[in-house]
């Protein structure tokens, strides 16, 4: 009986995997050697995935103001994509700076697995930056875009190229070290 | 003076925790009883060096003692005594010295207690506590040191973040932590079980009382921090699937399977290495819970960079608080192997059930909660899960686990079934499908998930009343109050601790299904409806606290006939020390349901934002938490009765039971 069997280790290689996990990167980063960077998207530098979406009803006034929210009436000047949902605590923490940006580029929301209403209330709370908004009930879209959860920004030049994505609330330093960069480049 | 004097009882209770960790095991080894005896001496000694230190620097903060580089970060003189007190364990040091006082004191709590307990028994018990101790006594001194001086005193403090000045915060804490902390003496039991290669049903019933009174206090712990997150966030929520409420979550899962497991393994002594495996499991995600989570370590990268010592350290207390058992458990646990001997639709099976439900919950919220952390580590990307993955994953498990508790109770050990189960059985679903109709008739906005959830409230409530009626109801010679009388404090405790989960989800699903809420831009004069009554915006006031200042508005809250039978002032408060503020959401909480009002932003010219919900039913959901943690105390406390009356000889307690008796009580 005393003979140890496979089915008793794998609590401790399960273990075992996880804390070699944790320590390579607690290693890479404490060494510097992985700076934390934006994550590698596969869209970089190709077309934006097509986005047909329910258009959420707010007080703005959309571009064209048809019933679905789509990249193309927004051709010709850069884009920001923002993923976002009301269930979000980070998505608050960046409501003021979209507003802030708002100012100087257009930006498209996707409500991300979220009920309208509480969209809703949300917009009411933390403000509106939004050009539109589209109703991503289940999802799809962000399978489609290839979001790891929200919030989530990508920026589109006037060819709906994409040209940066951040995963995670645009903090300060994420806008004046990539954010702003990247527009200026695109001439926004 | 006195926080040098903390330090140095630190100190020595650093060196006898590693007598305790060493010379016990040793004897209990070679069977020396002298050096097993040592084992409660040091503990208890441990003890009384770490609550010294603890009142230490209590009395740095009631002191304000400025030149403790502990207090100037995390106090000030202007603030209330109790909050002073309570900011003791607001902060890194302090919460891990907070921690230690418990572990010290249940080590010192079984070594003056249990004195029927085996020596050899009690002295590895105490050795792998010592052990525990030692890491974490080890970790505050060396790099999370409470008692460092400053050279320059400064003439105040920084104050500890407003949020956190709250009654609510003054007890969650060591609620929680009592709860954490107890899991480690399940962990302790079940290290000297792999130490020793023995697990008997004498072990498990050892054992159980520390797992019930640390699920309390867990249960407990997290119901004050979720009403605490209610009241004083102001969003009106109650629970967000945060990670730092998932750090305590998963515990509280696994203990709940370790409660379950420990069972069949006092009664029928069967499972005895998946018990093990799972006290294992619960005190390691109680570590995780406590120092990756809480103390923020890994909430961001960018802390880790601030002291990497501290996030190696808790690495390595890791490694060895979890990789030492399990290698033990790969090494010993074949041996605890015992062939099933129950059919799979008999108590045993539903308990099993149970733990497989609970464990892949546990699963299911370590994925949500270290998915996006360790996304983040990797990549450097800060992003949430959030509700949709846990109500797609975690409800339906959880939904079919409550199906099951109607089920479990009424099966019996070995065979399955009982007299009582068909009667049961059929109550339950004709409730179940009563109030599904019910609902029907009534609701509004009727989904599938609120169906279910509705029919298995009834058929959860019913099967327990049904099982109740079914166990006390008179028989020919026996009247009712002799059968109440005969009914064993388990399983009272275990009808109240479900039916605790029974009225939780009435709460739950009340609040989620018939909220209302509104969001309005309102100028004193302003009438708002909302849910059948009528707020008036009387006026605002200016407050002036303590520590902070205060802008209050008047909200007159009347009824359909226009009787005003309410005033909520729910308060924004701007705290002088930290220059921060806070929303002070006004709650009436009643029985059918609760008035929140919420005070935003905005200036007499355009108004102030004004959120008010009337939540139905919400405060069910912390009563029905405090009747679950009730249970189990009376669960427990009846245990330890019992206990008491028979401790001598139950050793040779009769391994077959039926099982409407307690375990090892004089029929």
């Amino acid at each position: 009986m005393s003979r140890i069997r496979l089915s008793f280790l794998l609590p401790l290689g399960v273990f075992l995997g996880l804390a070699a996990l944790g320590a390579v990167a607690l290693y890479g980063t404490l060494s510097g050697s992985r700076t934390p960077d934006q994550l590698p998207s596969v869209l970089i530098g190709k077309p934006a995935p097509p986005l047909d979406l329910p258009r959420l009803v707010t007080a703005t006034p959309a571009p064209a103001s048809a019933a679905q929210v789509t990249i193309a009436p927004f051709r010709g000047k850069p884009l920001l994509v923002n993923i976002f949902a009301s269930w979000c605590a980070p998505c608050r923490a960046e409501a003021p700076a979209l507003e802030m940006l708002s100012k100087r580029i257009a930006i498209l929301g996707i409500a991300y697995k979220d009920r309208e209403e509480d969209t809703q209330q949300f917009l009411g709370q933390y403000g509106d930056p939004f050009r539109a908004i589209g109703i991503d009930r289940d999802g799809r879209a962000g399978i489609a875009w290839g979001v790891y959860g929200v919030p989530e920004t990508f920026l589109l030049d006037a060819d709906g190229i994409v040209r940066l994505r951040h995963a995670g609330p645009l903090t300060k330093d994420v806008i004046d070290n990539k954010l702003i960069p990247a527009l200026v480049a695109l001439g926004a | 003076m006195i926080a040098e004097l903390g330090h140095i009882a630190l100190i020595a209770a650093f060196v006898l925790s590693l007598v305790q960790s060493s010379l016990p095991l040793i004897g209990a080894s070679r069977g020396d009883t002298a050096l097993m005896t040592s084992g409660p001496a040091a503990a208890i000694s441990t003890a009384v060096a770490v609550i010294m230190a603890f009142l230490a620097l209590i009395w740095g903060f009631i002191r304000s003692d400025f030149s403790l580089a502990l207090v100037a970060n995390h106090s000030h003189s202007t603030k209330p005594l109790i909050y002073k007190i309570s900011g003791t364990w607001g902060n890194h040091e302090g919460s891990l010295l907070l921690w230690i006082l418990i572990l010290a004191l249940y080590g010192g709590i079984l070594a003056v207690r249990g004195r029927g307990m085996p020596l050899a028994m009690k002295a590895r018990i105490l050795a792998v506590q010592g052990m525990v101790s030692t890491g974490f006594l080890a970790f505050s001194l060396f790099t999370s040191n409470p008692f460092l001086r400053l050279a320059t005193p400064p003439l105040d403090g920084k104050g500890l973040n407003p949020i956190l000045q709250d009654p609510g915060l003054a007890i969650h804490p060591p609620m929680l932590y009592l709860g954490y902390v107890g899991l480690s003496m399940a962990f302790a039991f079940a290290v000297a079980a792999l130490i020793s290669g023995e697990v008997d049903r004498l072990w498990a019933k050892w054992m159980r009382p520390w797992v019930m009174a640390a699920w309390c206090a867990l249960t407990l712990g997290i119901a004050i921090g979720s009403w605490w997150a209610y009241y004083e966030l102001g969003w009106g929520g109650w629970w967000f699937w945060d990670p730092v409420e998932n750090a305590s979550l998963m515990p509280w899962l696994a203990a709940t399977a370790l409660l379950h497991s420990a069972i069949v393994v006092e009664k029928r002594g069967q499972l005895k290495s998946w018990t093990v495996l799972l006290a294992i499991l619960a005190f390691s995600l109680s570590l995780v819970g406590t120092f990756i989570v809480r103390s923020g370590l890994l909430t961001s990268v960018h802390s880790f960079a601030s002291d990497p010592a501290r996030g190696v350290f808790v690495l390595g207390i890791l490694l060895f608080a979890v990789g030492i058992p399990l290698t033990l458990y790969a090494w010993r646990g074949p041996q605890l192997v015992t062939r099933a001997d129950f059919t799979l639709a008999s108590r045993e099976g539903g308990l099993i059930a149970n733990n497989m439900l609970l464990v892949v919950a546990t699963a299911i919220v370590l994925l949500g909660t270290f998915y996006p952390l360790g996304l983040e580590l990797v990549t450097g990307a800060r992003i949430t899960v959030g509700p949709p993955y846990f109500n797609a994953t975690f409800n339906p498990v959880m939904a079919l686990l409550m199906a099951l508790m109607a089920v479990g109770p009424v099966l019996a050990w070995r065979r399955g079934s009982t007299p009582r189960l068909r009667p049961v059985l059929i109550a339950a679903g004709v409730v179940a499908v009563a109030s599904l109709l019910l609902f029907f008739v009534l609701g509004k906005g009727v989904t599938v998930g609120a169906a279910s959830a509705v029919m298995l409230i009834a058929w959860l409530g019913a099967g327990i009343i049904g099982d109740i009626w079914a166990q006390i109801k008179p028989r020919p010679n026996t009247g009712i109050a002799t059968r109440l009388r005969r009914i064993p404090a388990d399983t009272a405790g275990m009808w109240m601790a479900h039916f605790g989960i029974v009225i939780f989800m009435i709460g739950a699903v009340g609040d989620s299904l018939f909220s209302s809420e509104h969001v309005v831009r309102a100028t004193p004069g302003t009438k708002i409806e909302l849910a059948d009554r009528t707020v008036t915006f009387a006026g605002l006031r200016q407050i002036d606290g303590p520590n902070y200042q205060s802008l209050a508005a008047d909200l007159d809250y009347a009824d359909k006939s226009g009787r005003i039978f309410a005033r909520l002032s729910p308060e924004k408060r701007i705290y002088n020390a930290e220059r921060q503020t806070t929303t002070e959401a006004a709650i009436r909480p009643t029985i059918a349901g609760d008035d929140y009002a919420v005070l935003g932003d905005g200036d007499n010219k355009i108004g102030f934002t004004l959120r008010l919900y009337y939540k139905p039913l919400v405060s069910w959901i912390w009563t029905g938490a405090a009747i679950m943690a009730l249970g189990g105390m009376i669960a427990a406390i009846g245990r330890q009765r019992t206990h008491r009356r028979t401790t001598a000889g139950t050793t040779a307690a009769s391994p077959h039971r039926d099982d409407s008796l307690p375990s090892g009580q004089p029929l």
